[in-house]
């Protein structure tokens, strides 16, 4: 899988999410498959616990069914799934 | 709407029927969730939904059909050759016709030509 810009307008559901940064430190190491998505929230299945954790203070990184891993800030993931399609990322650097 | 995102959004769409289908035995209120959202992409990126998973989808509640377990497939022959998909948890009722559109004989697309013409 290419890693280009786009992967903020991808599908998160059914990857296996894992949050590396967190303001809270319990939140840190949540790590399991991705089953629902809202416009602030991921829920991640942990040790058979579904967890919401949200999108806007964390960093994920997701496992993509190829095997590729992506670091990505939760803040460019906000919106809606079907309202993400539609997100441009501006050039950070 | 660019081209890209109708790819993404096809690709989105295809996901979401496949984790649908694994997640319903377990937890059909979330595979209909997925449904939903896969529907909701189809409409955002105004893309047809693939017939495929036209069929798989109910309409009006956004459960995932699986047949013997939640519809009920029959063909009937009344007005026109159909077939009838009944979602049995909403009742909702599907038609797909099953004749095709009749295309212009020769003679008609003469006619037609002919009139055109002068």
């Amino acid at each position: 899988m290419k890693v280009t810009p786009d992967i903020i307008r991808h599908e998160f559901i059914g990857t296996e999410g894992k949050i590396a940064k967190s303001p809270h430190a319990d939140y840190v190491g949540i790590n399991g498959e991705v089953i629902d998505e809202t416009k602030n929230t991921f829920t991640i299945l942990h040790t058979g616990k579904a967890k919401s954790v949200v999108k806007n203070s964390a960093v994920f990184n997701f496992k993509f069914s190829d095997g590729t891993i992506v670091e990505i800030d939760g803040k460019l993931l906000v919106g809606r799934p079907e309202d993400r399609l539609k997100k441009t990322v501006k050039r950070l650097w | 709407m660019k081209s890209a995102a109708k790819q993404i959004a096809r690709q989105r769409i295809q996901l979401l029927f496949q984790q649908a289908k694994t997640v319903y035995r377990d937890n059909p209120q979330l595979s209909s969730r997925y449904v939903a959202t896969a529907r909701k992409i189809a409409m955002a990126a105004r893309i047809p939904l693939p017939t495929v998973h036209k069929r798989q989808a109910c309409k009006n509640c956004n459960t995932l059909l699986v047949q013997g377990e939640n519809c009920r497939v029959r063909i009937r022959q009344k007005r026109e050759p159909h077939v009838v998909i009944t979602c049995l948890s909403c009742g909702c009722k599907t038609r797909i016709p099953l004749k095709k559109k009749r295309e212009k004989t020769k003679l008609e697309r003469d006619n037609y030509q002919n009139e055109t013409s002068c």
